[in-house]
């Protein structure tokens, strides 16, 4: 493959596992963007830093995959963020910052940048098995069920050109499940029968898996990789 | 048992009509859960699908997904959480689905499709 691909949230864990996959398999053009200052990834990684949910946030991204001069073959919306509270007590700031970040900046994204897809390119959107509910995450449940949707609707209407799928990772070892107070992440790691949390480089497997034609005559799916967690 | 009965609307594909109702979605279950009531989502079948465009697709998949996790909470408190989805034709039947499961008070975290357009379909 040579062209152009894109992953959000690519500072650390999850999507920086991802570009570094794409940066290490074949002669692709790697777009990193991250609202973090320091973005301190591999040199054949382009760094743009940017709020993704600001307005001009998307059409910084589409300039960058313009001046890259190579054809957008791969999107992958994973930047997100968790504002966990029981229902009761979820604050308007918090479900709106979690709605936000999750899925309004990958649909604002999205819209903007399909138009620059190749044919047979392929979007990937981060969801969470939380889609299938979790406790204390109404927010982020939400969040990740709209991505869900935007994923479905997407593969309808970009197909026959372009695939969209989702993958939805379980309790993967990152920054974000480390801030999980220790004994409840053992509690979880006890129900998941594959007895241990996921790594970030078993999600950039999948990822890249269906941003390749190895997966070709996949749309529209959700792909959950939790050890298998949804059956315990 | 008492509680509310949600109904989807329809949205643009801007992400602030979407915004805006899976707030009033929100808004609506904080309400009820913090009077320890149940509450139903009642969304169309096609938009759990994709089929009538990203925005819909967005707030009905949403609402599902945080269905789910209300109805976790819920159960702790004796209260619960559900969706109905409804094929257009079945419209009027799913308003007397959606106040069985509040009334019933055992089914908890459940999607109830009205009509068969789900059939040979992705489980949502």
């Amino acid at each position: 493959m040579n062209g152009t691909m894109v992953v959000t949230g690519a500072a650390r864990g999850i999507g920086r596992a991802i570009a570094e996959k794409m940066a290490s398999t074949g002669p692709l053009t790697v777009i990193g963007v991250d609202i973090a200052p320091e973005l301190a990834l591999s040199e054949s990684i382009i760094p743009v830093q940017v709020d993704l949910t600001s307005i001009e946030g998307p059409g910084l991204v589409r300039k960058a995959v313009e001046a890259s001069g190579s054809p957008l073959l791969g999107l992958v919306n994973n930047a997100g963020i968790t504002r966990d509270a029981r229902l009761v007590n979820l604050t308007d700031e918090d479900f709106a910052a979690v709605l936000e970040i999750n899925l309004g900046a990958a649909y604002r994204l999205t819209s903007d940048l399909a138009p620059l897809m190749s044919d047979s390119g392929s979007i990937v959107n981060i969801a969470s098995r939380a889609y299938l509910g979790n406790f204390g995450q109404f927010n982020y449940s939400m969040s990740k069920g709209g991505v869900v949707g935007m994923t479905r609707a997407m593969a309808l209407s970009l197909a026959p050109h372009v695939r969209v799928n989702a993958v939805a990772p379980g309790l993967i070892s990152s920054e974000m499940s480390m801030a999980i107070p220790e004994d409840i992440r053992e509690k979880m790691v006890d129900s998941i029968p594959l007895d241990r949390m996921g790594t970030p480089d078993e999600i950039a497997n999948t990822v890249w898996w269906l941003l390749t034609p190895l997966s070709s005559y996949i749309t529209g799916e959700v792909i959950v990789v939790g050890g298998g967690r949804s059956l315990s | 048992m008492s509680g509310l009965v949600h109904w989807a609307v329809d949205v643009d594909e801007d992400w602030a009509s979407v915004l805006a109702e899976l707030t009033r979605a929100f808004e609506a279950a904080r309400s009820v859960a913090q009077v320890e009531e149940s509450i139903v989502y009642v969304v169309r079948q096609d938009d759990l699908l994709g089929r009538r465009g990203a925005g819909n697709a967005m707030v009905a998949c949403g609402l599902l997904s945080a269905a789910r996790t209300a109805a976790l909470e819920g159960a702790r408190k004796g209260w619960t959480a559900n969706v109905v989805a409804f094929d257009e034709k079945e419209r009027s039947v799913a308003e007397g689905w959606a106040r069985r499961l509040l009334d019933d008070g055992s089914v908890n975290g459940e999607l109830i499709r009205v009509g068969p357009g789900h059939i040979g379909k992705t489980l949502a």
